[in-house]
């Protein structure tokens, strides 16, 4: 019987997600098989019980959006001042299988738990794209991954889609590069976001991330950024008019999801005390950076060590640990307002630090948050042929909020007491007339 | 420079780009917080890369989101070159922490909203990216306007070799004018 060449895939947002055979060798390689052990949304699970998914499967879902945007973008109509971008049939073919593969290897370089604290748990310059880049240009995917395919790709195409200008900002990029690897790392239309939203809505049981993609990416068009006439003509992702609703759809349903699920307090001080934990076991507080180590370091290694930890009360890391075994969170004592904000822009840093003053850093954390990317701005092409500005077509997008949190955390056997002293003393701690330029 | 103290600076310069009738959107300033860094030599310490529309710089785009997300700047729809980013309810408040830091920048400030007020987008592109490549790469001498424009077509190839051969002549006069204010000869 003939080698089966075509694989596929379930999947509970996407039903199938195909592979050939060349790209069923990159997801089992070690290196995409260890992304089944590390959980998309860290501790998420302790909030929203549901939401265990791992970053194997989303790395599968950004693969399968990722073709359908290929798709959509490359075929007719392409707009007249985009044409000469767009590469011939046999170099499409080649860039789409870049863009599979870059899809899939797109978050190989997360810590367990997908941990965002990157500059405190990895050593200085490193950051988990650094770490993707050093796995698909390491030796061991060379020879066991690359060098195996039946149709070669170069790996630095690899690197540089997956990561786009951001994760490789020592690379130059030409046009199609760019804009092959906003296809993944977009800020506004990246596929990487609308699969995680649609897949940490659907894990965490909320609704608030869906949106309508079938149509939004149907409607994805590589535009010149439009606008007057002395506008650039720089090509970037942009929608056909029909499409700006369920582009509003989209960024309203990131706001939501971040407001909801992924700024959650509880979540948040979770992941503090992972951190915490971390520090405390890992080898000079930090995660290795060889690959070797980083491959063997999942969140089955962490989570044992958590509950070693747990049991031993000698273990330098014991309470911390125990703040997340039984679960003994911190408990939330101040969270940012905007009355507290037109008074001190530094509110919650004013308060933190007179938290510390009060009752000992030990029993006290702080969070904060700011909205990263998702620009409500993009070109849209009109019916009559012109391309504007899409916040001038549309009533919502200025409308949708920036994300942004700012958290003060207490020992939960301290929060009554501490609630009644922040009640006390809030306005003399947030008008404290403290120098603070240098 | 503390975050904050950045903000400040930020917002000075927002306010005379709108003072010289620029149309103030986002590209405008991130063109003009490149020429008072690298120019300038404002210690910003934003990281600039060669991207949307010549030099950019993620931070600072996620910076002017902290400031939306503050009230220190919002935006204004402007049909059609997009959005302009205004002060917000909250940027009094901002300026009035930091009063030495302005005062220190201010002549910076006006310089590049003087130089650069006028611009539309394809200007701004145009002109800083011709910047970025002179200071990338020392190597070339002032006098090499013909390298430098066929490498600004070759990574931005939207931008003619003539219009690239333009930018680098006005960069240059910028560059000049500019030693004066930051002590450079």
């Amino acid at each position: 019987m003939a080698k089966k060449d075509k694989h596929e895939v379930r999947d509970p947002i996407h039903v199938f997600v195909r592979l050939d055979t060349d790209e069923r060798k990159v997801l089992d390689s070690p290196e995409l098989q260890r992304l089944r052990n590390i959980h998309q949304l860290a501790l998420t699970y302790l909030v929203y019980p549901g939401a265990t998914h791992r970053r194997f499967e989303h790395s599968l879902g950004v693969m399968e959006l990722a073709t359908r945007v290929f798709d959509v973008i490359t075929a007719p109509p392409i707009h007249d001042k985009i044409r000469d971008i767009i590469p011939n049939k046999d170099k499409r073919s080649y860039w789409r299988r870049v863009l599979r593969m870059a899809a899939l290897c797109h978050d190989l370089g997360h810590l367990p738990f997908s941990h965002a604290a990157e500059t405190e748990l990895l050593p200085e310059g490193w950051d988990h794209e650094r770490l993707t880049k050093e796995i698909i240009r390491s030796d061991e995917m060379k020879s066991q991954t690359w060098e195996l395919l039946e149709v070669p790709v170069k790996i630095e195409d690899i690197v540089k889609v997956a990561l786009g200008p951001k994760g490789s900002k020592e690379l130059i990029f030409n046009e199609w590069e760019t804009i092959l690897s906003e296809i993944i790392t977009g800020d506004t239309f990246g596929v990487d976001r609308m699969d995680y939203l649609l897949r940490d809505s659907l894990h965490a049981g909320v609704a608030y991330g869906k949106f309508d993609h079938y149509r939004l990416i149907d409607t994805l068009r590589i535009l010149p950024k439009g606008g007057g006439e002395d506008d650039s003509d720089e090509p970037t992702l942009g929608l056909d008019y029909g499409g700006v609703q369920s582009a509003e759809a989209l960024l309203w349903a990131r706001y939501f999801m971040f407001s909801q699920v992924y700024c959650h307090p509880v979540r948040r001080i979770y992941d503090i005390h992972l951190k915490d934990f971390l520090q405390k076991w890992l080898e000079n507080r930090k995660f290795s950076t060889e690959t070797k180590d980083h491959l063997e370091m999942t969140d089955i290694e962490v989570l044992a060590a958590l509950r070693e930890a747990n049991s031993d009360t000698k273990h330098p890391g014991h309470i911390h640990a125990k703040r997340i075994i039984k679960r003994g969170h911190f408990k939330l004592l101040y969270s940012r307002n905007p009355n507290d904000q037109d008074i001190n822009p530094n509110a919650a840093v004013a308060i933190y630090e007179a938290a510390c003053k009060e009752y000992g850093p030990d029993f006290v954390r702080s969070d904060e948050y700011r909205q990263k990317g998702g620009s409500q701005y993009f070109p849209v092409l009109c019916k009559d042929g012109r391309v504007l500005q899409s916040v001038d077509l549309s009533d919502t997008l200025l409308k949708v909020p920036v994300v942004v949190s700012d958290f003060v955390f207490i020992d939960r056997k301290l929060q009554p007491k501490a609630l009644k002293w922040l009640e006390e003393n809030r306005n003399k701690i947030i008008t404290s007339k403290e120098e603070i330029e240098e | 420079m503390k975050r904050l103290q950045r903000s400040a600076v930020i917002l000075s310069l927002v306010e005379e780009l709108l003072q010289r009738d620029s149309w103030c959107g986002e590209t405008h300033i991130q063109k003009a917080t490149y020429f008072l860094q690298e120019l300038l030599r404002v210690p910003l310490g934003f990281d600039f890369i060669l991207y949307k529309h010549g030099p950019f710089s993620f931070d600072l785009s996620d910076e002017l989101m902290a400031m939306r997300a503050d009230n220190m700047v919002q935006l204004k729809s402007r049909p059609p070159y997009g959005p302009s980013i205004i002060p917000g309810p909250n940027s009094e408040r901002l300026k009035q922490l930091f009063p030495i830091t302005l005062q220190k920048y201010k002549e910076r400030v006006e310089f590049v909203a003087k130089e650069l007020g006028s611009f539309g987008v394809a200007d701004l592109e145009r002109t800083a990216t011709a910047l970025y490549v002179t200071l990338k790469d020392t190597t070339l001498g002032d006098d090499k306007i013909e390298e430098r424009a066929l490498l600004i077509n070759k990574l931005k190839p939207h931008i003619s070799i003539e219009n690239a051969r333009l930018s680098l002549e006005n960069g240059k006069e910028i560059r000049e004018k500019a030693k004066s204010l930051v002590g450079i000869g």
